[in-house]
């Protein structure tokens, strides 16, 4: 896969934002903000992994928590000390409660398993039209979902899973986070990730110059659920605490709200809708509580930080449908200003 | 003998129920390609109109109470209409989709904030609930309303897109909507009649809903129109009679599921009836009455 220079230069500047976001963290946060800007950084790594297939093949996708939550909890069932899991998972099935993973390891085969249910669900998804294609990854979302709730012996059901040793750190996640917003933009500005985008456009257009549609979606769709599946392992590495409620439409609303604002079409663009729409949903929740402001005590308005997500996204698709960056990076951006300053019209 | 009666009338009705959702959806999306995803609100709203007028104004009689609930749903559908899906008209098939799906959070999350995640009971819908005894076998009188509405629903609906103009001006619509302006005919109007004749489908089905469940919450239209969702891809996404056969297949397939399912797996059931979905799609991509999707190759 080769990669034009500019787009590496603009996937390494944005790296080195987080990256340098996180030492600040790192160095001088409150153990609290550590806490939230690791959170952020796992649904920029979602929102990132989202973009892959969202951005490039046009096709609407609530599925990919779904692949967050099989990786989270294999990771939590294989990592877990065997001495926790005697007693939580007292009747699991498999003997997995007579083992115990280290985490890495634990991490590689939650990533595997979660590829290999991809792969399978990927086989009917490269078959459908748009709209039939989003109602399936709904449709899979609630299979992953009913499937952990009940699968009491194996996840503990609605209740949550914990024990899990917290062993993921603010590093780790800054180098995840730097690695797939590098892959994200080495896919999108690849031959591959072009070719996709055009026949996300023109479907007879890219076909008839020999674009392999359902091979470059299923690509995108593997590589997504690769970003998805760290992510996953990610979060349950640090939390240490996991329910099915981590992974459901609360997280899937988030992580759309987020692309969206930003722009689907650019992963600059996920990675600034991640940054706003998180500083939005912390105020909300600071708000939601009911809290004192300037004296005033503020009423308790459960509710408001989902109306909030709700208003991201209609007001984006009202007055900006391609989001805030529309199909822009960085380095689109950087171009643009240097033609301008050199005197060459850019529209 | 009985009990393959009581289940078939149970398949019936609740294949009834999605195939009057579903429909509704397919008709939107017909004639404007909205995939309407704030559908489920719809009977949330028409939930909460119901709870509100029975136990706000004291109106208990189910004459009365059921006509309101289906009304305040066909209304509502048309505001959402001319509020929400009016900027999005004529723009990809992607932004009215998230659209939609952005106006369902927003009515969710207003329920939360003014009524709260309680459920309420809507204590009037009693009558429904009640047995009739035919001869040895006792059915729930809502599931022989249900059936019984819902093919009423449908053949009215035969009847009006095929009879009336607009009927026929939508039916043209869901072909080539810039030939049916062409004709003289205002797309205000026809996709005002869509959302309208959806809502009213929702609103029956509102109804139902709320009888099997007897209490309103802000997410009581989620499953439901999940559902639907997925009858309408079963039965080819976009087709009318789509929608109808895939509602009643997927009622069938559910119940069928209740009986196989033994009861330690019970709770697996959408996840297998899904999975079951994904591989009828795999085989039949299109659907059971879609058009095939066009990847621009030789078939």
């Amino acid at each position: 896969m080769t990669i034009e220079r500019r787009a590496l230069v603009g996937a390494m500047a944005l790296g080195l934002c987080i990256a340098v976001a996180g030492l600040l963290v790192w160095g001088f946060a409150a153990p609290y903000h550590q806490r939230l800007f690791f959170t952020f950084l796992v649904n920029l790594i979602a929102v990132v992994g989202l973009q892959v297939f969202m951005g490039n093949s046009d096709i609407t996708h609530f599925g990919h928590v779904g692949f967050m939550g099989i990786s989270a909890y294999v990771t939590a069932i294989l990592a877990t000390p065997v001495a926790v899991k005697r007693s939580a998972l007292a009747t699991a099935p498999f003997g997995v409660n007579t083992f115990e993973l280290t985490p890495l390891v634990a991490v590689v085969v939650a990533i595997l398993i979660t590829l290999a249910v991809a792969f399978l669900v990927g086989l009917m998804m490269v078959r459908q039209a748009g709209v039939a294609a989003t109602i399936a990854t709904l449709a899979f979302l609630v299979i992953v979902h009913v499937v952990v709730m009940n699968w009491v012996d194996l996840t503990r059901g609605p209740r949550a899973f914990y024990g899990i040793p917290p062993k993921a750190t603010i590093g780790w996640a800054v180098a995840t986070a730097f690695g797939a917003i590098v892959l994200a933009r080495a896919f999108r500005d690849s031959k591959w990730g072009l070719q996709l985008r055009a026949s996300s456009e023109d479907v007879a257009a890219a076909s008839a110059v020999g674009v392999p549609i359902r091979k470059l979606r299923f690509a995108a769709w593997m590589l997504s659920a690769l970003i998805m599946a760290v992510a996953g392992a990610l979060f349950t590495l640090f939390v240490g605490t996991i329910s099915p409620k981590s992974f459901y439409f609360d997280l899937t609303f988030l992580t759309i709200a987020m692309l969206i604002l930003g722009g689907m079409h650019s992963v600059t663009g996920a990675v600034v809708g991640c940054v706003i729409v998180t500083v939005g949903v912390e105020t909300m929740r600071f708000l939601e509580s009911g809290p004192a402001v300037a004296g005033m005590k503020l009423p308790e308005m459960f509710g408001l930080t989902g109306f909030f997500l709700g208003l991201v996204i209609v007001l984006s698709m009202a007055f900006r449908p391609s989001g805030l960056l529309g199909a822009d990076e960085i380095d689109d951006i950087w171009h643009r200003r240097r033609l301008r300053k050199a005197g060459v019209e850019v529209s | 003998m009985e009990y393959l009666l009581q289940q078939s009338m149970n398949a019936l009705s609740l294949g009834g129920e999605y195939a009057l959702l579903a429909l509704g959806l397919a008709i939107v999306f017909s004639v404007m390609g909205l995939v309407n995803f704030a559908h489920g609100d719809m009977i949330t709203f028409g939930g909460y109109t119901m709870f509100l007028v029975a136990a706000g104004l004291g109106i208990a009689n189910p004459a009365l109470l059921l006509p309101v609930g289906v009304l305040s749903v066909v209304l509502f559908a048309m505001f959402l209409e001319k509020v929400a899906f009016k900027p999005v008209r004529g723009a990809p098939p992607t932004t009215g989709m998230l659209t939609a799906f952005g106006v369902s959070i927003l009515i969710q999350n207003v329920a939360l904030i003014f009524v709260g995640t309680r459920a309420k009971s809507v204590p009037t819908m009693d009558f429904l609930i009640s047995n009739v005894t035919i001869g040895s076998v006792r059915i729930p009188i809502v599931q022989i309303f249900e059936t019984a509405v819902t093919f009423i629903a449908i053949a009215l609906l035969v009847v009006f897109l095929r009879r009336t103009t607009i009927g026929m001006a939508m039916r043209a619509a869901a072909k080539d909507v810039s030939t049916v302006r062409l004709m003289g005919v205002r797309a205000d109007r026809v996709i005002a009649t869509a959302f309208a004749i959806s809502g009213f489908l929702a609103g029956l089905a509102t109804v139902f809903v709320l009888a099997r469940r007897g209490a309103v919450d802000p997410f009581m239209g989620f499953t439901p129109v999940l559902k639907a969702f997925v009858a309408a891809v079963i039965g080819g996404f976009g087709s009318l009679p789509g929608a109808v056969i895939g509602g009643l297949v997927l009622g069938v397939a559910e119940v069928m599921m209740q009986v196989v399912l033994p009861e330690s797996m019970a709770g697996f059931r959408d996840a297998f009836i899904f999975t079951a979905v994904g591989v009828l799609l795999l085989v039949r991509p299109q659907g059971i009455l879609g058009e095939r999707p066009d990847f621009g190759e030789k078939s």
